[in-house]
């Protein structure tokens, strides 16, 4: 069986550690030529997902497709086309950066002449590729972790959270990377927790919660029903507010924010919040703050609180703080540890 | 091959190497100088034969049974270090999720080991015998013997008899390490078995013989000068010795292969 089109494949993937699952049945499809972003909570499955790809460990069930042909036990050759960086990078600390690419080299498929050079340029590490290893900042570690995933130029690419320690120049850098190997008709498969970044930088995302897939898909088409509009009024306005609104979007999509401070959201597209604040101007509400956006942090929040596939109703802002902030606009970290409202 | 090459390169880099051997070196001189220095101190027996160990060609073999029974906890430790580290630094995973052959890796990675032992145990014997040579001196003793051809002739041997009971010794530190999956455990489990053997002598005498380490030390036969079996207990009779060293090595190599297949790699 093979999917054609598809760079990557996984059907019913299971894997359990002791007693506790990791991945409970994982089918994720991600198509050639994309970037891929595999977003998901702390403990979600993710690196799990990644070591299994990668032969590192194997699945108690299901299936991987890797490049179109099934990958078992027995096809380490697969792994030939895929690079990988899982995890923290590793490399001998003892070894020069360049020295520790020439052992990694040694290893797996054959690397083109200069391609070592050609890579240090690229992570900007070329000045410092004489250096023992140990010697590295994070941020050069993890440059060179890149690279070392980039040394046979992969057909498809594996990066656990590549942007971790990098400096800002270097993560516009690995996007812009990441961006010309996929034009290329490469495949990028990347986990990240910086939101923002991968909505940047994916074209396609794949969102997993407890071991499981909860959404997948183009991630403009995914991001266009996600709108919301997050109002605040006084609170003796609240009930008002509500009542002013619900003709416009229902009664289902107002909901007030935990935290008794008067914020609502106001489940929208966020290109019409000019239509919220008439129709509570029109009540004679006036808003003390207005937000709107679409952004992949409320998706992905939305998703993954709490058990996966758990009605997705009335628990969108549940998590605000209980304080006078704002919705949260940050901390993603927290919904996973998030139980349910 | 390549990844045999890459591990030689790897090990001449590495300051284990060179601290290991430093230290087998050094102890050895300073035994061999010590015992040069202080003959005139002693009377009789005693004098004449701690003079052995700088008087050639006897001092050749004596020597060398020397390195073999220093060489086995250094070996050990090596050995647990080059595979421990593996897994410690995550490099054994990013051969794997390249495409590599584990047990292939592993046992390539081995390979080099191997040739290090030998490179390490003929540079150990020079350094040795110029020291003894320095000793003799010292202590008035004639280096007449140093040209004496017959046993020159079966120095090779005895030679290559050392380097496969210190392979086998630092294939078991390798194992332990592979088990271990870490650094610091894989070295402190090696000097623990090592140790352990050492112990269960006192106990178990008539099996310690068969175990690895005074297996190895049995290999080169001599008069029972170093070693840490001290010539206490009884010693397996050299060919024996080599079988037994031959089982272990084998042994602890496919332990070796067989668990790095299997494992799961995590970190
Ligand atoms: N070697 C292991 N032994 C036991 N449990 C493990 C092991 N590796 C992972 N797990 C468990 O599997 C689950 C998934 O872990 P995984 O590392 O895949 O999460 P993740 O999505 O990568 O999280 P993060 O965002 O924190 O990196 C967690 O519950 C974790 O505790
Ligand atoms: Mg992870």
């Amino acid at each position: 069986m093979t999917n054609d089109g598809l760079a990557l494949a996984t059907r019913g993937l299971q894997k359990r550690f002791g007693t506790r699952p990791a991945l409970a049945g994982l089918d994720l499809s991600v198509p050639s030529g994309v970037v891929y972003g595999f977003l998901g909570p702390n403990g979600a499955g993710k690196t799990t997902t990644m070591r299994l790809l990668t032969g590192l460990i194997h699945p108690d069930a299901g299936t991987i497709e890797v490049l179109g042909r099934s990958f078992g036990r027995a096809d380490r050759h697969r792994l030939f086309e895929v690079g990988a960086l899982i995890e923290s990078p590793s490399f001998y600390p003892y070894l020069s950066g360049r020295d520790n690419l020439r052992a990694l080299a040694a290893t797996g498929a054959p690397t083109g002449p200069g391609r070592i050079e050609e890579l240090l340029e690229l992570v900007g590490l070329r000045e410092r590729g004489k250096d023992k290893v140990q010697t590295y900042s994070l941020g050069m570690k993890q440059r060179l972790g890149i690279a070392a995933a980039l040394l046979s130029d992969p057909r498809l690419l594996l990066l656990d959270e590549p942007a971790n320690g990098l400096d800002p120049a270097g993560i516009v850098a690995m996007r812009e990377t990441l961006r010309h190997l996929a034009a290329q008709g490469k495949t990028v498969f990347v986990s990240s927790h910086v939101l923002g970044e991968v909505q940047q930088l994916a074209d396609v995302i794949g969102i997993i919660a407890a071991g499981r897939l909860v959404r997948e898909g183009p991630i403009d088409q995914l991001l266009l029903g996600e709108g919301a509009v997050r109002i605040r009024v006084e609170l003796a306005e609240v009930d008002a507010a509500r009542t002013a609104l619900v003709p416009l979007v229902g009664d289902a999509m107002v909901e007030a924010i935990a935290g008794d401070d008067g914020w609502l959201a106001v489940h929208i597209a966020a290109t019409r919040a000019s239509e919220v604040n008439r129709a509570l101007a029109q009540a004679g509400i006036y808003a003390s703050a207005l937000e709107a956006g679409n952004d992949l942090e409320s998706l992905f929040l939305e998703l993954t609180r709490g058990e996966a596939g758990a009605s997705h109703e009335g628990t969108f802002f549940g998590l605000a703080g209980s304080n006078d902030a704002p919705p949260p606009r940050s901390g993603a970290a927290d919904a996973s540890t998030g139980g349910p409202s | 091959m390549r990844i045999f090459v890459a591990g030689i390169r790897k090990l001449l880099r590495r300051p284990a190497t060179f601290v290991t051997l430093g230290l087998l070196v050094g102890l050895l001189g300073l035994i061999l100088i010590a015992v040069s220095a202080t003959a005139g101190q002693r009377t009789g027996r005693a004098a004449q034969e701690s003079l052995l160990l700088v008087t050639f060609p006897g001092a050749y073999s004596l020597i060398l049974s020397f390195i073999l029974g220093l060489g086995g906890l250094f070996a050990v430790i090596y050995g647990a270090a080059i595979a421990g580290s593996e897994w410690t630094w995550g490099t054994l995973k990013a051969a794997v999720a390249r495409g590599e052959s584990r047990s292939g890796y592993q046992l390539l990675s081995f390979a080099a080991i191997v040739v290090m032992v030998g490179v390490g145990l003929v540079l150990a014997l020079a350094a040795g015998v110029v020291v003894a040579i320095i000793g003799a001196n010292i202590a008035g003793v004639s280096t007449a013997g140093l040209n004496d051809t017959e046993t020159l002739g079966k120095m090779p041997e005895l030679m290559a008899r050392a380097w496969l009971a210190i392979v086998e010794e630092g294939a078991l530190g390798f194992a332990i390490a592979t088990l271990a999956r870490s650094q610091l455990a894989g070295i402190g489990a090696g000097i623990g078995v090592y140790f352990g053997e050492q112990f269960a002598s006192i106990f178990l005498p008539d099996i310690v013989k068969y175990l690895p380490f005074n297996a190895a030390t049995a290999v080169v036969a001599t008069s029972g000068t170093g070693g840490p079996g001290g010539g206490a207990i009884a010693r397996l009779e050299p060919n024996v010795a080599l079988l037994v060293v031959v089982a272990w090595l084998m042994g602890a190599l496919l332990v070796t292969a067989i668990f790095t297949e299997r494992a799961e790699i995590s970190g």
